[in-house]
């Protein structure tokens, strides 16, 4: 809350503060007008310095003026139609135009050729306001052309609105001149680096900056495949190492151009052999700047050279592996060559490369001692050197034994002596050997002449030739006889067309054998066995035959003989055989009697008689039997022969089911067949036969309780192999054998005529098979047989 | 000290004590200027020295109370003054961030010889500034009640701590936390 105040203390106090207020606004409106002033002051500066400014500018736009004026380039103002405003001297000497006397626009004195170019330039001078480096061709006043450039600009007034444009202009002609000279020459430079027959490269650090196109089909790849290379890149890694030094020593100055064979990898991997040069520029400083890099190809002339020294390579290993010994002396009788055969045949112990270069001026007097005429041979070498003529085929013996051949043969190019050549040929071996044919001749001569074969030759013609003792013998004629007569007449053989059918065989140039019949001298018939061979001369033209005879009459006789006997032997058996059938026959006839005999004395007389004649009776019949059992297996073992064999294919499975279905069987014996017999090529009843026995036999002779015969087969690659195995009593090793002759048999069982298995072994033996048995008395019995198939 | 200082605190003495307090502490305080201002014009600090402290000794209040609730006084004044500066910001904490950056700028360009205040930012969220106050005059109270009204103005309010850096009040933290 205020106090409380009367009123003319508050009249009092209003007053004092309306005054404060009116000398506050006193005070206020003073410094508003002192800021006045102040604002006022400002103005008046900025005026007086404004046209200070404005003095200096136009005293310097007046200067600058003159700048132009006295400028040496060509220096033009021109409005913005083109029209010439101000031109200096200089611009006036060199367009020849005045435009103080004349009025010029520029538009006329270009180039027509550069019109759109100019169009497009001042377009830009427009937008930019500034105008660099225009090029263009003009015509000048005395009509000559001139090549310029101007670097312009535009002139604006006070409002930024340009007027005119300034320009200086530069008389580049002599330049452009220059320019296209040297474009030209470039040009002319570029065709020779293109064309040129070697890779040409610029390189920089190695890399590859430039390259002309052989350098490109060189090496496969193209120029935008090599800017992203490194010479290093397509160099082969075994040059790197080398080149890098040569390339180091030349960053270094020592070395201002080399060249180096190098392997350049292609880019289809192919190997690019190249003779390399590499050359440095160097700048201002003296340091490498770039290298041109030369690249001839001598990928061709490399494998030239290589085959080159491969076939000299052979021509050496040739040489010193020639069988003939060959010396080159040269035009000093120095050794250039000799090879390996050469010192083996003179005993030298050093190698054919140690000789080269030794004076042969003495060597035929340190070597006369090998021969066997010294002096003969130094004699002869002088001459032969003397003469310098070829000489061949002297013989030179040694005293070892040897002979020796010698060629001599001098060296002549472009008719001036450059040495000669001896050639050494060991002919020891080829003289001797004539010599030796001769004792081998001579040695055949006489086994010829005293051998037991008649040896006979003839001509074409059949005419004899030459006969040996033994044929003389055989025939009883002499040489003399023989000589010079047709063989087939002289001894009057019979057979002519067999003789001449072997004639026609032999020229064909085949051997052959074959028997004829002839009559000797005193008219005695023989049997000879002749082989005969064609006879060609040098130039294997048939000339004739020559044959070896062997008299085999005696043998012949032989043989007669024993066709004769084998007839006689067969009309025997035969009878033997129909001997056998009969008498068996009538031996049965009387046993049947007997047998029906004692069946009625038996019916008859039953009642009557006491237990002992019955018995006996009993007897007598089984004997009877045992008789006729005897007599059937006699005949069927004289009925097997081969002549009775008919072969047909017979399933084996088929027999041993009709043979259980015949014999008689005990109750506990079981007969198996182990695995599936096979069908075999054979005669069905022989089969059977041998089956029959076989089994008839394993079922009878089981005593113990189950029975048991088991049927099996083996294949063998030329037979089958069966076996039949029981359980029966066995057979004692003692009658293992005597079981397949006939009337054997092991036991005394009625039944048994002891003929079955010998009939058996025939029918085996009939296809060449065998037959054998393993078996343990009391456990049982196997019996294997074999049959060809 | 820019004249308007002295008339608006002129106005609020009249207004809080009436006539005659401010007649008294014109008079009693002898200043050379004998209370004639103007806004336009520039006075010597001393003058509001003087005032103040006779103020304080006329009515029994603290001077630096007296100062405070200047503050809380003088931001309406201003506000009236120059509107469209608050107007341009929409937060409290963002106008004070910006005394330095951007009032301070304008009110050189009016008064270049004028000799503010700084205020340096430490920290700011988005509830929160704290900076340091610093000027001769030490007028740290005023700044105090200058930054309460702005909350105010906003229709808002804040927790305002401050310690003295220095024992003249030449430096001062603020620590302003905006409430809710």
């Amino acid at each position: 809350m205020l106090p409380k105040m009367d009123s003319g203390k508050e009249v009092l106090l209003l007053k004092k503060a309306l005054d404060r207020q009116k000398k506050a606004r006193a005070q206020a409106e003073k410094i508003l007008e002192e800021k006045a002033k102040e604002l006022y002051d400002v103005t008046h500066h900025l005026k007086e310095s404004n046209a200070r400014l404005e003095a200096l500018l136009s005293e310097k736009t007046s200067e600058l003026d003159g700048v132009f004026v006295n400028i040496v380039d060509p220096y033009v103002v021109m409005d913005l139609k083109f029209n010439i405003i101000k031109m200096n001297a200089s611009a006036k000497e060199f367009l020849g135009y005045d435009s103080e006397k004349e009025a010029i626009n520029l538009s006329t004195i270009v180039h027509p050729e550069y019109m759109e170019y100019t169009a497009e330039s001042i377009q830009s001078l427009m937008e930019v306001g500034v105008l660099k480096n225009y090029q263009a061709k003009i015509i000048i006043k005395d009509k000559t052309e001139k090549y310029i450039q101007i670097n312009s600009s535009l002139i604006y007034d006070k409002n930024r609105k340009p007027i005119a444009a300034q320009g200086i202009i530069r008389d580049i002609t002599q330049e452009t001149e220059i320019k296209h000279l040297l474009a030209e020459q470039k040009k002319e430079l570029d065709i020779i680096v293109e064309n040129s027959p070697l890779g040409i490269v610029l390189t920089v650090n190695n890399k590859i900056v430039k390259s002309n196109r052989t350098f490109k089909t060189l090496i496969g790849y193209s120029d935008f495949e090599l800017k992203k290379l490194k010479l290093d890149d397509i160099s082969s890694p075994e040059d790197i190492e080398k080149s890098k030094e040569l390339i180091n020593q030349m960053n270094t100055g020592e070395l201002d151009q080399f060249s180096i064979i190098k392997k350049y990898t292609r880019k289809d991997n192919g190997i690019l052999w190249a003779k390399t040069s590499v050359n440095a520029f160097k700048n201002s400083k003296g340091k490498v700047e770039y290298k041109v890099v030369m690249i001839e190809d001598i990928t061709k002339e490399l494998e030239a050279e290589e085959q080159l020294k491969e076939s000299e390579n052979r021509l050496a290993t040739l040489i010193s592996n020639l069988q003939t010994g060959v010396l080159l002396e040269d035009e000093n009788r120095k050794i250039s060559l000799t090879n390996k055969r050469f010192c083996s045949m003179f005993n030298i112990s050093a190698s054919p490369q140690q000789l080269n270069g030794v004076d042969c001026s003495d060597a035929a007097e340190q070597n006369k001692i090998f021969f066997k005429n010294p002096e003969a041979f130094v004699t002869r070498i002088g001459e032969i050197l003397k003469e310098r003529k070829l000489v061949s085929s002297d013989e030179l013996e040694m005293i070892d034994g040897r002979i020796l051949e010698r060629d001599y043969i001098p060296i002549f190019n472009n008719k001036i002596y450059k040495g000669h050549l001896w050639t050494y040929q060991d002919i020891t071996v080829r003289k001797n050997f004539r010599k030796n044919l001769f004792a081998e001749k001579e040695k055949y001569s006489s086994i010829i002449a005293n051998m037991n074969l008649g040896l006979l030759e003839v001509d074409t013609n059949d005419t004899i030739q030459m006969a040996n003792q033994s044929f003389c013998k055989m025939s009883g004629f002499s040489q003399d006889e023989l000589l010079g007569t047709k063989a087939r007449e002289i001894l009057r053989v019979r057979e002519l067309d067999l003789i001449e059918k072997q004639d026609r065989i032999r020229s064909k140039g085949d051997s052959d054998s074959y028997e004829v019949k002839v009559l000797n001298k005193s008219g005695e018939k023989k049997h000879w066995l002749i082989s005969g061979a064609p006879r060609y001369d040098e130039g294997g033209i048939l000339i004739g035959s020559i044959g070896i005879h062997l008299d085999i009459t005696t043998q012949k006789k032989l043989e007669v003989q024993k066709g004769l006997l084998l007839k006689e032997l067969e009309n025997s058996n035969k009878g033997l055989q129909e001997y056998a059938h009969i008498v068996s026959h009538d031996l049965k006839s009387p046993l049947r009697s007997i047998s029906a005999l004692a069946t009625w004395l038996y019916e008859d007389y039953k009642d009557v008689l006491d237990e002992n004649g019955v018995t006996q009776l009993g007897l007598m019949q089984e004997k009877v039997e045992a008789m006729d059992n005897l007599i059937v297996g006699i005949l069927n073992y004289s009925t097997v022969s081969s002549d009775t064999i008919q072969n047909t294919k017979v399933d084996v499975n088929m027999v041993i089911k009709e043979i259980t279905d015949i014999i008689f069987i005990p109750d506990h014996v079981e007969v198996k067949i182990v695995k599936k017999l096979p069908t075999i090529f054979a005669d069905k009843i022989k089969v059977h036969q041998v089956f029959q026995n076989f089994m008839s036999n394993a079922v009878v002779h089981i005593e113990n309780e189950i029975g048991l015969v088991n049927i099996d087969y083996i294949e063998t690659k030329t037979h089958w192999q069966f076996s039949i195995e029981d359980n029966g009593v066995g057979i004692p090793k003692e009658y293992h054998e005597k079981i397949f002759k006939i009337f054997q048999s092991v036991g005394n069982k009625e039944r048994s005529t002891g003929i079955g298995l010998s009939i058996v072994k025939k029918i085996i033996d009939l296809y060449e098979g065998e037959v054998w048995l393993e078996s343990t008395p009391g456990e049982g019995t196997t019996f294997y047989f074999t049959i060809k198939k | 000290m820019k004249g308007i200082v002295f008339t608006e605190f002129l106005e609020m003495v009249e207004a809080s004590f009436g006539l005659e307090t401010t007649d008294n502490m014109i008079v009693n305080s002898n200043v050379p200027s004998e209370g004639i201002y103007t806004s336009v014009g520039t006075y010597d600090f001393n003058e509001m020295v003087s005032l103040i402290t006779c103020l304080s000794e006329e009515v029994k209040i603290p001077a630096n109370d007296l100062i405070y609730t200047f503050g809380l006084y003088l931001f309406g004044s201003l506000g009236k003054a120059h509107p469209e500066v608050i107007q341009s910001y929409n937060s409290p904490l963002a106008l004070l961030y910006s005394i330095e950056d951007h009032i301070h700028v304008h009110v050189q360009k009016l008064y270049p010889e004028a000799e503010l205040p700084t205020f340096k930012i430490l920290e700011k969220t988005d509830t929160s500034i704290s900076m340091v106050y610093s000027s001769s005059r030490g007028l740290y109270r005023l700044a105090h009640g200058l930054i309460e009204k702005c909350f105010e103005h906003f229709n808002g309010s804040a927790t305002i701590a401050y310690e003295l850096l220095k024992e003249d009040g030449t430096e001062v933290k603020f620590d302003v936390t905006q409430n809710g």
